[in-house]
């Protein structure tokens, strides 16, 4: 079957959209940055000898430098080609330069389509079809008709099902394809905003905002308040230092407001992280189609992502305390395709739920890992000892800040040790407690944290490499730390990496799972 | 795949014994850049600034003799001593490589997740015979793991074993 598809003629708006994009905010700072500067236009001053009909409104004729990027865009748009061929999609692109690339079915990882407010007008969509390997997506077809995005995930998911039966990693109830999607999980407009709250994505916005409003020159001011560089004396942080090193007056009304600043500014933080999550999350759903997940979500951009079952590498349910406390979880998913870059699919897809019920885990988890069952796993705790082996550390930290402390404030050192050494004891005791993995014939799974609980679920033929470490100390206490290397784990996510393990118990859980992991085909 | 004198005898094996020349040489020209640039820049420091102390300039060039010679005295002891603290094993299910003289680590490479192999050779490792595993997986911490110092030839032959055979281990 040959059937050939292009690109939506939408596309050209697009294109040249984004290069607009692209290229008017800059033109835009460095218009109002010249503006501030030396008065609207005014170019002579660095470039004298120039015109003065070309140094009035020379911003106008940046516009020339776009001539190129448009014709880049009409270019794409004709060359674009994609083929459905037996095992495998063909893309070409390119009109100078031809480029022709083969994807199979049975490597493509995920099908992601991306719709913002736009699309969503002109009835077209972004789709992204990610393989395991490198950063990018292999494929970015921007944009096509709604149709044809369905018509693609129907050939790349009906061509790849043959496959998936002869799979012996497939599930064992695989489910007849194209069947109509059962609903795993839907946020309510009340769980979004909740999710957003526990979060706390704020700072990434408003870390956002900072960057561009710091060309302003906004912010320089506010510092300057804070921290009082132009005017000496008056700044709140140079009160404060006065206060505990010169012995000024109490500053007592600064105090306030900096408190009074700091809990608003938290409120803040926290609310523009709600509206982050009303923004990105809203309708949030979860659905099962035949042996993919399926997530929707988006108020203006819509994005669908879809992971097939059997890509599954990595699940990372996570619990704070407030989570716990409302009896909440959120569960992540880590897939090979795509990893490592900011604001990709691969970055939200990552979701499997924002937030759902500690109750309803289980269920998904079975869903996400057939036959997976985390109340029959027989959890393992640490070596005896371990607590002796974490407190150390802790003990040299505290050690370390006390003697900081002596060194500026002299006796009130103390105070700092009364403080300290009970966190470093304890936090040492619950880190120790809270350490557990357990495994299983399907995964090897490790559970941590005190406050911030999170539990690791690696499928066991999903391993790429086992290995055992050991430093000195680990070799006078005949301990051993085990680490499991999957795919597509992002680097800062919870890994797999027991530590404080009995010498033998590391050493054959080190054998059992490479052992494991060798028996087993390994299909992405 | 695998012949009677097969890579794949499930013992351990150290690193071919040349690889500890080999490490002397190139530890060697490390060390004498590094010693000889720092001692150039000390040179200008001393003849430069007028202001030094004159304990200082004596303590200076006493203590670049140590740290040289302590230099010196581990490039040439240190090959060995990692060379003792470095073994594989291959078998059937895959690669074990066990590194570090004192924080030590055994990676296990199951053969199934090996999704290409280099084997790769410097100047000096020609003149030698030997040349450097490189195994490349789909994972993140071990997407690339080398091991140096084995004999080509050998390094050959366990890439040969460790290559996917037939469709079976398709990914």
């Amino acid at each position: 079957m040959r059937s050939e598809l292009r690109l939506h003629p939408a596309t050209l708006l697009f294109g040249l959209w984004t290069q607009v994009k692209n290229f008017a905010v800059p033109a835009i700072l460095v218009v109002v940055g010249a503006s501030r500067s030396s008065g609207p236009g005014d170019v002579s001053r660095w470039m004298p000898g120039m015109p003065p009909w070309m140094s009035n409104g020379w911003e106008v004729w940046l516009l020339v430098l776009l001539i190129p990027a448009a014709l880049v865009t009409v270019a794409r748009y004709l060359s674009f080609r994609l083929r459905y061929e037996e095992h495998e999609i063909v893309i070409r692109t390119g009109l100078i330069f031809r480029n022709e690339r083969h994807v199979p079915y049975s490597r493509i990882q995920n099908v992601d389509a991306i719709q913002n407010v736009f699309h969503r007008m002109l009835q077209v969509v972004e789709v992204r079809v990610e393989t395991g390997g490198g950063k990018e997506e292999e494929a970015r077809l921007s944009v096509v008709s709604r149709e044809a995005c369905e018509e693609l995930r129907r050939q790349v998911f009906r061509k790849r099902s043959p496959l998936a039966a002869a799979d012996p990693d497939a599930p064992p109830q695989t489910v007849a394809p194209e069947v109509e999607g059962q609903t795993l999980l839907h946020l309510s407009l009340r769980d979004v905003l909740l999710c957003g709250l526990l979060e706390n994505k704020g700072m990434v916005v408003i870390g956002a905002a900072y960057g561009l409003t710091w060309e302003t020159g906004i912010v320089d001011r506010f510092w300057a308040g804070l921290f009082g560089n132009d005017t000496y004396g008056q700044g709140f942080f140079r009160a404060i230092y006065g206060f505990v090193f010169e012995g000024d007056p109490l500053p007592a009304v600064p105090i306030a407001l900096g408190a009074a600043l700091g809990i608003a500014l938290l409120l803040f933080v926290r609310l523009v992280s709600m509206v982050w999550a009303f923004v990105r999350l809203y309708d949030f759903r979860l659905t099962r189609m035949g042996d993919d997940l399926r997530t929707t979500y988006g108020l203006f951009t819509q994005v669908t992502t879809t992971v097939p079952i059997r890509r599954v590498q990595t699940l990372i349910v996570s619990a704070g305390p407030i989570h716990r406390w409302l009896k909440r979880a959120t569960v992540r998913v880590e897939t090979a395709g795509g990893v490592g870059k900011e604001n990709t699919a691969a970055n939200v897809r990552e979701w499997l739920a924002p937030l759902i019920l500690q109750a309803d885990v289980p269920e998904l988890l079975r869903q996400a890992v057939p036959g997976l069952d985390l109340s029959h796993l027989d959890w393992q705790p640490l070596h005896p000892r371990a607590f002796k082996r974490a407190l150390k550390p802790n003990l040299i930290m505290t050690a370390f800040m006390t003697l900081l402390a002596a060194v500026v404030i002299g006796w009130g050192a103390v105070g700092i040790l009364m403080l300290t050494l009970p966190w470093a004891i304890l936090s040492a005791r619950q880190y120790v407690r809270h350490l557990a993995w357990a495994e299983s014939d399907e995964v090897v799974v490790m559970r941590s944290g005190w406050i911030w609980q999170e539990v690791t679920i690696a499928r066991a033929n999903k391993i790429q490499a086992v290995t055992l470490h050991q430093s000195p100390f680990d070799r006078r206490a005949a301990m051993a730390r085990v680490r499991v290397d999957t795919a597509g784990a992002s680097p800062m996510a919870h890994r797999i990496d027991i530590p404080y393990l009995d010498g033998e118990v590391a050493r054959a859980l080190h054998h059992r799972l490479s052992a494991h992991a060798a028996n087993s085909a390994f299909r992405w | 795949m695998s012949e009677p004198d097969s890579v794949a005898d499930g013992q351990e094996h150290p690193l071919d014994p040349r690889a500890i020349p080999l490490q002397r040489i190139t530890g060697g020209l490390f060390t004498a850049a590094v010693a000889l640039g720092s001692a150039v820049a000390l040179g200008i420091a001393l003849t430069v600034g007028d202001d030094i102390p004159g304990s200082v300039r004596a303590l200076l060039p006493a203590a670049w003799l140590v740290l040289a010679s302590v230099a010196g005295v581990m490039a040439v002891r240190w090959p060995a001593v990692s060379y003792r603290h470095t073994a594989y094993r291959v078998d059937d299910q895959g690669i074990e490589i066990r590194r570090g003289v004192y924080w030590r680590v055994v990676i296990n490479l199951p053969r199934s997740r090996v999704q290409h192999i280099d084997v790769s050779q410097g100047p000096l490792d020609r003149r030698y015979g030997l040349g450097t595993l490189v195994l490349y997986t789909a994972g993140t911490d071990h997407a690339k793991v080398e091991l140096g110092g084995l004999e080509h030839g050998r390094a050959l032959r366990i890439r040969e074993h460790l290559l996917p055979s037939g469709m079976d281990d398709a990914v």
